[in-house]
């Protein structure tokens, strides 16, 4: 499986990664390389299939609904890039505004 | 954990001991942090205790993705340099509760990505052995940290075997719990379904003591399972002169040796394999079919995963910012701060993780991986089902600790380094490595796996190897 | 040509717990902005979700309320896309395993009379933060106290087809979830919002047209105005041959237009997978059998009931059951020994302009029975009755001793009433006259005339006898 530079850019812009026009190439290379070889799968028996496998518990634990966050030893302004008058502060939205 | 820690009044001396021992091994790039003010700190406050815990002024060395209040948490990303976070993982909690001293905070591949420690935004640690190595990864500069002496234990975290296989090159023990024995409260994401928090320790002894202080279940955690803390087993003792091992049936699955295996690994299996002979186990024969396509799986599973958990590194909360151009919207702060944020295999994951995940591919890779993953626990299941062994013992790596810069620029071959360990975590087993001796000096490790929360026989099988066979002796001589 | 819409809406309620979805921050707002936030909420390094046993209980409720299928067995899964308040750049929801599926809610059309629009799904997710834009010049100001608030989703089936109708469907849905008491259901508070997908097809077509996305709605009013708006740009677009995009437009209370967003080239691929750091969903069938058991009355029981037990009418048994609050008044009014037929008049009248004042309840049920109990007794007029209402919402005083107080106890005593109908008399000659000529109509006219001198205290009922003899004089 290849994977083209179209595609890498494609991904990246899911990610939100900036990805470099000169590092494109290498990129591309070595994800197609990668995906190839986790495409290795596709070389299990077919008739093997099973459920998903599930990490840890079967079920859910529920927490009993009281009010106990974990205290912080920082306040948020404190480890924020960028805070003013008790809120984080980011650039405008762009692209991204609605209307 | 010999010398001073466990007596009280010990912190302060114990401190300062560290400290030196800490600046003597600058040169391996080991440590991230730490400093003789918080070492001094620590160990006045373990000093003040009411009573000497467990651990009392047992120095600690943790890796980087697990948080703490009083150092940076950089996970080696220059994503999250200067980061303080506000709270502590519950394995801190419980390590200072049980009296340790929190010394250091280790070198280690970013965020956990890697089998080398090259991967490190803040340069790569060197073997403790031979500097032009690497210690294995990702939490090498735990590992090497223990291997030099500097720190009797250290915490590292698994996703894809990131103990096991630096233990083995390193030379010391290394030991993974089952998926949610330890708590994940407080150690950096990386593949949620397989982390695991797991222990370095020069002796299997050592290592249980931390791993009985810091497992148990934690309701901060939804994967946390509901099972007691790990308690020592009593050791293996032959009743009446008959050999320790006497009963146990261990596996040795032969996906796991295969003919073309180093031949100082290969000599270093035989010669484990024969002293578990004369301990008294039986050894049998056993297969793990699917364990061939574990790296694979792994290689979906964990990026996908991977790819959601550092989606929160967006210059936003915390860490620091880049917007291009300067003047840019959100979208120019989040690409420029995580397009710089982020090293060269971070970023490769995040976009495999999202390639996999994307529009149309979610169940030709990831299900599929899902999928495969369950037939690889099977294996498993079956070798410790009815009528099968009681253990699994295989070699941790397939060869020694290879040269720094090897495999840097071929990816797939660095996974591979991982062929041994990665379905073990996919499958979420408890498992350890152990010395098992060593090839042209350069230290080679004995992997035991167990059942589902089969820790404590674990180790009482691993200390029985351990005092059986030389960790240190070149076994092509 | 005839276009038939169609409409479907995605509400989203709050859930009302006491601390948010998977964290134990108070699930309170108008706290100082990110001051109710936590490791977990922040989406801070090292932080996981567990979630929250009543949340799951209230969702449990509210899809029981709607008729929906319980599962067993749900999955949260991680939504993932990039935006400034949500913190950890995925939202924690579920996806193709939600808590629960199918349910339907009765509307009254105002165009088809009554019809069933169907529940697709009801699942839980966490909330965002908020992004506010006019805090800090040039920038996007970002609070988290919101994030992580518990949400039930609930999306209808594409059944409705007019905006009219889907206002009906709100109102019925509110209804519904206010009886259930899983939320509070406040458009104005941002406890209930409402995004709503619509298309047109020729009318008598099953196929359905592309369908657009309108946000930005903050009441029921508007969201009907928002889909008027969009239905017209949709057959505008179409009538000059041009297709309708699938886009999401804002709507804009201030000018009633819609306008589509700024594309956002990959706003569509939101990689959902179960999240691996929370197992299964994972209720026992007795459990959810509880919850249905322990259900409130729901509006249309109520109403049946209302209809059955007070013998009211169709019409004031659904005016009466729209606010839980306010049946719940009535029955008490009821059971302090009022008749209904008294008492729902009062209710839907006085109470209800009251309470949509915000004013609540400024006199108690018992009081407002013994009030209608004067009336009933003649101790009172209906008239004047309403300003002893007025008197007792700001006095604790009883409606008989507001009533003297005000001096508006009603004269029936034939001595005070027969001076007042003589003067009345006196001072209305020409009608007399024509009253005795045979226009019997100003009976009404001379009983008006003593009222009025009385100052609403004459008895009506014990005028007329008056009048009728002196005038037959």
């Amino acid at each position: 499986m290849s994977i083209g530079k179209d595609e890498v850019i494609h991904i990246a812009r899911l990610a939100e990664l900036a990805v470099s026009e000169q590092e494109l190439p290498k990129l591309a290379e070595q994800l197609g390389r990668i995906v190839s070889f986790v495409e290795e799968l596709n070389q299990a028996p077919a008739e093997e299939t099973a459920p998903a496998y599930l990490a840890g518990p079967a079920t859910t634990p529920l927490r009993p609904d009281e009010v106990n966050p974990v205290p912080l030893s920082r306040s948020p302004a404190e480890i924020a890039p960028a805070f003013v008058d008790g809120f984080f502060v980011v650039p405008r939205l762009g692209a991204m505004e609605e209307a | 954990m010999s010398g001073e820690a466990g007596k009280r009044g010990s912190g302060e001396a114990m401190a300062r001991e560290t400290g030196a021992r800490l600046k003597g091994a600058e040169s391996l790039n080991a440590v991230l942090d730490w400093s003789q003010e918080i070492l001094d700190a620590e160990g006045a406050r373990v000093d003040a205790m009411k009573a000497p815990g467990v651990l009392h002024a047992v120095p600690v060395a943790l890796k980087d993705n697990i948080v703490t209040i009083e150092q940076p948490s950089t996970c080696a990303s220059r994503i999250l340099e200067g980061y303080r976070s506000p709270f502590n993982a519950t394995v801190v909690n419980r390590l200072r509760a049980a009296g340790a001293i929190i010394a250091a905070k280790a070198n280690m591949d970013e965020f956990a990505m890697g089998s080398s420690t090259e991967h490190s935004a803040y340069g790569r640690v060197k073997h403790p052995l031979d500097p032009t190595r690497v210690p294995g990864g990702s939490s090498g500069g735990s590992a090497a940290l223990v291997a030099a002496g500097v720190v009797p234990v250290a915490l590292g975290s698994e996703t894809g075997g990131s103990v096991r296989q630096p233990a083995s090159f390193c030379g010391v023990v290394g030991v993974k719990p089952s998926y949610g024995r330890v708590s994940r409260y407080g150690l950096v994401a990386f593949g949620s379904s397989l982390d695991c928090i797991s222990v370095f320790g020069r002796t299997v002894e050592d290592a249980t003591r931390v791993l009985s202080v810091i497992s148990g279940h934690d309701p901060l955690e939804a994967t946390s399972v509901d099972q007691p803390a790990i308690t020592p087993a009593p050791a293996f003792a032959g009743a009446q002169g008959r050999p320790p091992l006497q009963g146990i049936k261990i596996g040795l699955p032969r996906e796991y040796l295969p003919a073309d295996l180093h031949p100082g690994v290969r000599a270093a299996m035989d010669r484990s394999i024969a002293a578990l002979k004369d301990l008294g186990a039986e050894l049998r024969d056993v297969s793990l079919p699917h364990s061939r396509y574990a790296v694979p799986t792994y290689y979906i599973v964990a990026p996908a995963e991977a790819a959601a958990n550092l989606a929160r590194f967006d210059g936003v909360r915390y860490g620091p910012r880049h917007i291009e151009p300067a003047d840019g919207d959100v979208r120019a702060l989040y690409r420029a701060t995580r397009g710089k944020g982020f090293g060269p295999e971070v970023r490769r994951r995040i976009l495999v993780g999202t390639y996999v995940l994307s529009s149309g591919y979610y169940d030709a890779y990831y299900g599929k991986a899902q999928r495969m993953r369950a037939l690889i626990a099977d294996d498993f299941t079956r070798a410790f089902g009815p009528g099968g062994v009681d253990f699994l013992f295989t070699p941790t790596t397939p060869t020694p600790a290879f040269v720094a810069g090897e495999k840097s620029e071929d990816p797939v071959a660095m996974y591979l380094a991982d062929i041994f360990v990665c379905a073990v975590s996919l499958a979420g087993l408890p498992a350890l490595s152990i010395p098992i001796g060593r090839d042209q000096g350069l230290p080679i490790g004995g992997q035991v796996i167990a059942p589902y929360f089969a820790e404590p026989r674990m180790l009482a099988v691993a200390a029985a190897l351990e005092s059986a066979v030389s960790a240190t002796a070149e076994v092509r001589s | 040509m005839t276009w038939e819409i169609v409409i479907g809406l995605e509400v989203h309620v709050q859930l009302e717990t006491r601390s948010k979805m998977f964290c134990g921050c108070a699930n309170t707002f108008g706290a100082p902005p990110n001051t109710n936030v936590c490791p977990v909420c922040l989406g801070l390094p090292g932080a996981l979700p567990v979630p929250n046993a009543q949340a799951v209980k209230l969702g449990t409720q509210a899809a029981l309320a709607l008729g929906s299928t319980i599962h067993q067995r749900s999955v949260f899964a991680r939504k993932n896309y990039f935006y400034p308040d949500l913190p950890k750049g995925y939202q924690i929801s579920q996806f193709d395993q939600p808590l629960a599926t199918g349910g339907a809610v009765e509307v009254e059309s105002p165009e088809r009379g009554r019809i069933t629009i169907s529940i697709t799904r009801l699942h839980l997710e966490e909330d965002a933060g908020k992004s506010l834009h006019d805090r800090v010049p040039g920038k996007t100001a970002v609070d988290l106290n919101r994030a992580g608030a518990p949400l039930a989703e609930i999306v209808s089936g594409p059944d409705m087809r007019s905006p009219a109708e889907a206002r009906a469907y709100l109102v019925a849905l509110k209804q519904i979830l206010m009886y259930a008491r899983v939320s509070e259901c406040s458009m104005e508070k941002g406890s209930l919002r409402v995004d709503a997908n619509m298309s047109i097809r020729r009318a008598g077509e099953s196929k359905l047209g592309t369908k657009t996305e309108v946000k930005n709605m903050n009441s029921f009013a508007n969201v009907e105005r928002a889909l008027e708006a969009e239905y017209q740009r949709q057959v505008g677009l179409v009538d000059v041959g041009k297709p309708v995009q699938q886009v999401t437009l804002l709507f804009n209370a201030a000018t009633g237009t819609v306008k589509p967003m700024r594309s956002k080239e990959e706003s569509h691929d939101y990689r959902y997978f179960p999240d691996p750091d929370l197992p299964p969903l994972v209720l026992a069938p007795a459990w959810i059998n509880e919850q249905r058991v322990s259900l409130p009355e729901l509006p249309e029981a109520r109403r049946q009931r209302m209809m059955a037990g007070y013998g009211l009418s169709a019409y004031h048994a659904q005016e009466l059951t729209l606010e839980k609050a306010l049946a719940d008044y009535f029955e008490t009014v009821v059971k302090a020994k009022a008749e209904p037929a008294r008492a729902v008049g009062w209710v839907l009248r006085d109470v209800t302009a009251g309470f949509h004042e915000g004013g609540g309840f400024p006199v108690s049920a018992e009081r407002l029975a013994e009030l209608i109990g004067l009336v009933k007794d003649g101790v009172v007029s209906d008239q004047a009755a309403r300003r002893v209402y007025a008197g007792m919402a700001s006095s604790s005083e009883s409606a008989r001793g507001i009533a003297d107080q005000l001096g508006l106890v009603q004269v029936g005593d034939s001595d005070t009433l027969g001076k007042w109908v003589d003067e009345v008399i006196a001072a209305s000659p020409g009608e007399v006259a024509r009253y005795k000529g045979g226009d019997a109509k100003l009976i009404g006219f001379f009983v008006g005339q003593v009222m009025k001198k009385s100052g609403g205290k004459a008895d009506p009922k014990k005028v007329q006898p008056v009048l009728i003899e002196r005038l037959g004089d």
